[in-house]
């Protein structure tokens, strides 16, 4: 567990008091991302998306048949997984990370796994009451430097918007019975239903009487309560979750959701725009026949 | 709020290929390897350390970071290394565990470094050995996360090393805050202390720990009551949003420095404090005010 003396805990708290933080920034300043997708070619869709000088997460998103749950209405579903590479800090060697990855795949799941998430479930179903698609997200945190959760989300996000899943052809039988054959061509796989919903995390550690978005690993230090909210871009609440063991007065707490409300929207534009540029680019590309290249572990960091 | 999305930069293309087997490290080039690149495949040089010989005896780099050369004697120092010591170090630390009669110190090393509490001096300068009753309050001095610049004075059989903080310059760090950069990036220098003209003092730790802060005010070596409290204080003087600013400044050119993996000064960081004057703060974080600021620096120390 990592320490920080009186002194560094009492300048960083006024410094969020006087909304000047230890790196200049306000309390409402987002430091660059850094954003590519596509760069895993095994996977149907991936995202790598680095945060400042530090946080880096890479997801991956696979789509796999699997039997429909019989009590499911015939739904196909979603799976988290995140996991802290122990090469990203020092406190999570050995079993080190075991809690942070447990916290981090339930944040993840119980906002992609349900309806909120925006995703059409039913479309995910290939043939009623026997086959579904099932999407696993795996998340994976290479560097750590503050506010995983968030880069988590905008990370799963870009990794499903580049996701493509695999026509299927479904031949009738008879009696009943159904057959379907998945086709291989790469034109015809199509993105999933609903992926401009898919909400994104926003969280804000409270230090002090203030509260900031995207902490640094000194200021969530000095975290008294975080409360993650995910907004979707019509800026509905998706999920909300409370971290850290401080408490948090109803007042700041409505006007800590408000706040989320909005740059969750924003953030979420502007991601957006930034992804269909990116698509823009590669279509382009391909249809002048030139050569893709992603630098995915190649880039400057 | 605007936040800005970049997309990934493709490494320059570099042209540090153009000696493969040769061996011109005296021509001033910094000559940069890769774990398993061939440094040289002439017999009559040694291998030193960061190399290894394969079978035809040709010296190879285990790790990736600049080649040295003493007469026969190739070692290749890494980019990214744990902080080693030597007598004499100034160093910034981070108390991580109080012990019987000493402290652990976080410096950035292989393993912790060892404060002992014979090694510390009483606050005021009183002159005495340390007692029993001392041992028992250990933390009043120093307790577990606290800061501390202090200098390597020795080194213990197992290789951790030993500091002390006698003297009126070391002392419990407060008024500000750390920024860590590469230990190789700080030189060895006169001093380590330094008091900018923009009214910030740094503490250039070897270790590659720097403080950043306001100074503090009072003279240690005054036997005064209220400075005799200040020497362990945990307490921060008032920092008005001016001064905060300045520190915020110097931090974020640090790591601007850093960034472009340029040699760490007073010097350096007193001319990109002033390059950066003409940006907000928040904006050295930005990519391309980094690349304008660093530039204009190093270009302003070869003018000298």
């Amino acid at each position: 567990m990592p320490y920080l003396s009186q002194a560094e805990r009492d300048y960083i708290t006024e410094g969020v008091q006087s909304d000047l933080r230890a790196d200049g920034r306000g309390r409402l300043d987002y430091r660059a991302l850094v954003l590519e997708t596509g760069i895993i070619s095994q996977a149907n869709g991936s995202a790598r998306v680095r945060l400042g000088d530090g946080t880096d997460v890479l997801v991956g998103v696979k789509v796999e048949i699997d039997q429909v749950e019989p009590d499911a209405d015939n739904v196909g579903k979603v799976v988290c997984n995140v996991e802290c590479s122990p090469s990203a800090s020092q406190q999570f060697e050995g079993h080190g990370a075991d809690d942070l990855n447990n916290e981090l795949t339930q944040a993840l799941q119980r906002v992609l796994g349900g309806p909120q998430c925006g995703i059409n479930f039913e479309k995910l179903c290939i043939i009623k009451g026997q086959q579904c698609w099932i999407v696993y997200i795996d998340a994976m945190i290479l560097d750590y430097s503050g506010n995983v959760l968030d880069t988590i989300f905008m990370a799963t996000k870009a990794a499903l918007f580049n996701t493509r899943i695999p026509k299927t052809q479904i031949q009738d039988l008879g009696d009943g019975e159904f057959e379907f054959e998945v086709l291989d061509d790469v034109e015809d796989a199509e993105r999933l239903d609903g992926i401009e919903n898919i909400p994104i995390g926003v969280t804000l550690n409270k230090i002090g009487t203030g509260h900031i978005i995207d902490a640094s690993p000194l200021e969530e230090l000095c975290t008294e309560a975080k409360l993650t909210i995910a907004v979707n871009k019509d800026s509905q609440i998706c999920g909300i979750q409370k971290g850290a063991e401080g408490g948090i007065e109803p007042g700041l707490m409505s006007e800590m959701i408000q706040t989320a409300k909005r740059i969750g929207q924003s953030l979420i534009q502007q991601l957006d725009q930034k992804l269909q540029d990116e698509e823009q680019q590669v279509d382009e590309k391909r249809l002048n026949g030139e050569n893709i290249e992603k630098l995915g572990f190649f880039a400057m960091v | 709020m605007d936040v800005q999305i970049l997309s990934p930069e493709a490494p320059s293309k570099s042209n540090s290929h153009k000696n493969q087997n040769a061996m011109d490290v005296d021509g001033g080039d910094v000559q940069l390897v890769m774990p398993g690149e061939t440094i040289t495949s002439d017999l009559q040089f040694m291998r030193g350390h960061g190399t290894y010989l394969d079978s035809e005896s040709t010296v190879i780099s285990s790790v990736a970071g600049v080649v040295e050369r003493v007469n026969k004697l190739i070692s290749v120092r890494a980019l990214k290394a744990r902080y080693t010591g030597e007598i004499g170090d100034i160093v910034v630390g981070r108390i991580t565990e109080v012990a019987p009669k000493r402290w652990k110190v976080n410096v950035n090393g292989r393993q912790d470094a060892i404060l002992m509490l014979s090694a510390i001096s009483l606050p005021g300068g009183i002159q005495r050995r340390k007692n029993e009753e001392d041992e028992l309050q250990m933390r009043k001095f120093f307790a577990e996360g606290d800061m501390v610049a202090a200098e390597v004075q020795a080194f213990f059989v197992d290789g951790a090393i030993g500091l002390h903080t006698r003297g009126h310059q070391f002392s419990k760090l407060r008024n500000g805050s750390l920024v860590v950069v590469p230990s190789a990036l700080v030189q060895r220098c006169k001093s380590h202390f330094h008091l900018l003209p923009c009214g910030v003092h740094l503490v250039l730790g070897l270790n590659g720990y720097i403080w950043v802060s306001k100074p503090v005010i009072g003279n240690p070596e005054s036997t005064d009551e209220a400075d005799i409290e200040r020497t362990y204080s945990n307490k921060n003087d008032i920092i008005d949003d001016a001064e905060r600013e300045s520190i915020a400044r110097v931090c974020n050119c640090l790591r601007a420095l850093a960034r472009k993996f340029m040699h760490i000064n007073d010097t350096i960081i007193i001319y990109t404090y002033e390059a950066s004057l003409k940006y907000p703060v928040k904006d050295l974080l930005k990519k391309d005010v980094v690349d304008s600021i660093t530039s204009e620096a190093s270009h302003k120390l070869t003018m000298e």
